[in-house]
């Protein structure tokens, strides 16, 4: 070896040693885990590979249906991330998605004559309104009696999703539909601006503004500091007045609204109405992004648009290859297991 | 008046046929929770297990060797837990939901040319001598091979746990891994063990579901049964004993909501069909007053999970 290059070999080796060798062994062992998965059901692996990323990000349409599919993801991954700064463990992003369409439709049709500009606001503030409530609910389960917020927000999950089946099937069915489970077609008023044609609209603007502003207010003002001190020993927090009951409400209402706006979005501009099915599974993909990010606010923009991306060409794949729709599920799966184990194993390796 | 016991054995032994699957998914929790670990794949596994189980069923025409798959498919999924959290030390709640997305991935994918299949089931005691007895046959006689088998779990599980030396070191690793080192065992070896019976119990769960009761299979039908069970499992208190009861309570909410639109009842089935989940919650709320008072038994290791998850 050359007295030149030595420096360079270890420079490499000591960036491949800390995370950003982590990741390069993530994605390696992830792309192997695709192919393997292709290959195993009898698919040509490397050209559906190719395909799969061209669907995600191969021209101007695939690239913006992959953003239209992160905002949603971003919103609820923020819904998980800001608890997360507590040491709560959400899992509710799915229930408040639900619950912020389902106020926010509840805004709609009780304003539908009104002017965009009052019509709007209001559909908004419904759906954030929404999407706290089903944030705070196991927020104040946890501080009243102790409730493990993993498991309410689980179980509200399926309560959010029936109660917006109630009202679509029910009270709020558009009796035009011919039978169809769904309300009346928003008024134009209530459709969310969207940008250059495209179906990307104003939720991707909402997510990325709040992750901004998340990171700048946990890691640089007094409240945030107030939540690591929480976190870490609430009964030091309390002697410095902060209070971990107030917080834990604070953090669960904040995300559930972010994920309540992310349902009025989908609501809105993608169904233009308010039906069954409405966004399946976004809280769930939401919940890994946060996680995949190390709820690191900023690290969870780029992340939910390589999920984005997935679910996006999953889309197109099962149009143009016939590839079945859960194998978006199980490769998310898969990705999220190899980061976990390959973080855990770095992280252990760091610390002993 | 007898028209009222009727109605009401009739819910009754309804509501132990639908609890079964959620019996069985506690009693497996329970048991993996007892070492130190808690697993809401439960889910995946259960779904998986129900797909498998069909599947199996519907191919071969036998139910039982459905329910034999079923039972393997839960204990592999959960190996994907095991290797997470045991080898990896990854964040057990995390790596949870990483198994309930693949299993519930993985059941969609593979479970679709199976929908609407029809399969033979596992009979009932139906034209068996306990049809036969006077007053109760009637309600008897629709009980099911995996209502029985789950309900004789209890006594076995309570059996191994409390009476066995096996039991003892099982229990002890859930409340200090150190004390099971001293003694002179691994305690993953044990923590291992009991993710399996978790991962068996809930493949078993899934074909109760899907072999026996339903006879059917639909893309998500276990519908959080499996993660009602993980709370369920705080309700009961980590005791098998009580975990009848418990379960019972999601399947009389469950019989509830059948009964009450037989019935005719003006109230939307969206709204009826929120009560399994609304009334384990609500038992779950008044079950935490007492956890937070006395500890109400649950296992130390487990306490860190809980409190100091991040």
């Amino acid at each position: 070896m050359t007295s030149a290059t030595q420096p360079v070999v270890k420079l490499t080796l000591r960036l491949l040693s800390g995370p950003a060798g982590a990741v390069l062994v993530m994605t390696a062992i992830f792309v192997v885990a695709t192919l393997a998965f292709f290959a195993i059901n009898g698919r040509e692996a490397v050209s559906l590979f190719q395909e799969m990323v061209m669907g995600a990000f191969g021209d101007s349409y695939s690239f913006s249906e992959t953003l239209v599919k992160t905002a949603p993801i971003l919103l609820t991954a923020l819904a998980v991330a800001l608890p997360a700064r507590l040491g709560l463990i959400s899992v509710g992003g799915e229930g408040q998605l639900y619950l912020g369409a389902l106020f926010g439709t509840g805004a709609v049709l009780a304003a539908v004559d009104q002017p965009g500009w009052i019509l709007m606001p209001l559909m908004l503030t419904g759906a954030m309104a929404g999407g706290a409530l089903w944030g705070v609910i196991p927020g104040l389960l946890k501080t009243r009696l102790g409730v493990n917020e993993t498991i309410s927000t689980l179980l509200l999950n399926y309560v959010g999703i029936l109660l917006v089946s109630f009202v679509v099937h029910g009270p709020w069915k558009n009796p035009n539909s011919l039978g169809w489970p769904a309300t009346i077609e928003f008024p134009a008023g209530a459709i969310l601006p969207q940008f250059f044609d495209t179906r990307v609209h104003m939720g991707l603007v909402f997510g990325i503004v709040a992750a901004v502003i998340l990171h700048i207010l946990v890691t640089r003002s007094r409240w945030g500091l107030g939540l690591q001190v929480s976190r870490s020993n609430p009964r030091v927090g309390a002697t410095a007045g902060i209070s971990y009951e107030r917080n834990v409400l604070i953090v669960m209402a904040v995300g559930g609204l972010l994920a309540g706006l992310a349902g009025i979005a989908e609501a809105s501009v993608i169904q233009n109405r308010l039906q069954d099915g409405l966004a399946s599974g976004y809280g769930m993909t939401g919940f890994l992004v946060a996680w995949l990010a190390g709820q690191h606010f900023l690290r969870i923009i780029p992340l939910s648009v390589l999920m984005g991306g997935l679910l996006a060409s999953a889309d197109s794949l099962q149009l143009y290859a016939q590839l079945p729709k859960a194998s978006a599920d199980i490769l998310q799966a898969l990705l999220f297991i190899i980061v976990l184990a390959v973080a855990s194993l770095w992280g252990r390796r760091r610390t002993t | 008046m007898e028209y009222f016991t009727t109605e009401l054995l009739t819910l009754l032994f309804a509501a132990l046929r639908s609890a079964t699957p959620v019996l069985a998914v506690v009693l497996g929790e329970a048991m993996t929770q007892r070492s130190g670990v808690i697993n809401l794949g439960v889910e995946g596994q259960m779904l998986l297990g129900a797909m498998t189980g069909f599947a199996v069923a519907s191919v071969t025409g036998d139910p039982w060797l459905g329910v034999l798959a079923a039972c393997f498919a839960g204990i592999a999924l959960s190996m994907v837990h095991a290797i997470l959290v045991l080898g990896c030390g990854a964040n057990q709640i995390a790596s949870g939901v990483a198994v309930l997305v693949l299993g519930s991935g993985l059941s969609a994918y593979y479970g679709t040319p199976f929908v609407g299949d029809k399969i033979d089931t596992l009979g009932n005691l139906n034209h068996t001598f306990v049809s036969d007895i006077p007053m109760l046959g009637q309600f008897l006689g629709p009980i099911t091979p995996t209502v029985l088998i789950t309900l004789l779990a209890i006594p076995a599980i309570s059996i191994f746990l409390f009476r066995t030396r096996t039991g003892l070191r099982w229990r002890s690793t859930g409340e200090s891994q150190d004390i099971t080192r001293n003694l002179g065992h691994n305690p993953m070896h044990y923590q291992l063990a009991a993710i399996a019976f978790g991962g068996l119990m809930s493949g078993f769960a899934g074909a109760a579901l899907a072999v026996d009761y339903t006879a059917n299979w639909v893309e998500g039908m276990t519908a959080g049964r499996g993660l009602v069970a993980v709370g369920l499992v705080i309700v009961a208190r980590w005791n098998p004993w009580y975990a009848l009861p418990a379960a019972l309570l999601f399947g009389a909410s469950e019989a509830l909501n059948l009964k009450l639109q037989s019935w005719g009842v003006n109230i939307s089935p969206y709204l009826l069909a929120t009560l399994p989940y609304m009334i384990p919650l609500s038992v779950l709320m008044l079950s935490y007053r007492g956890l937070r008072a006395s500890g109400g038994g649950m296992p130390a290791g487990l306490r860190v999970v809980f409190q100091s998850a991040r």
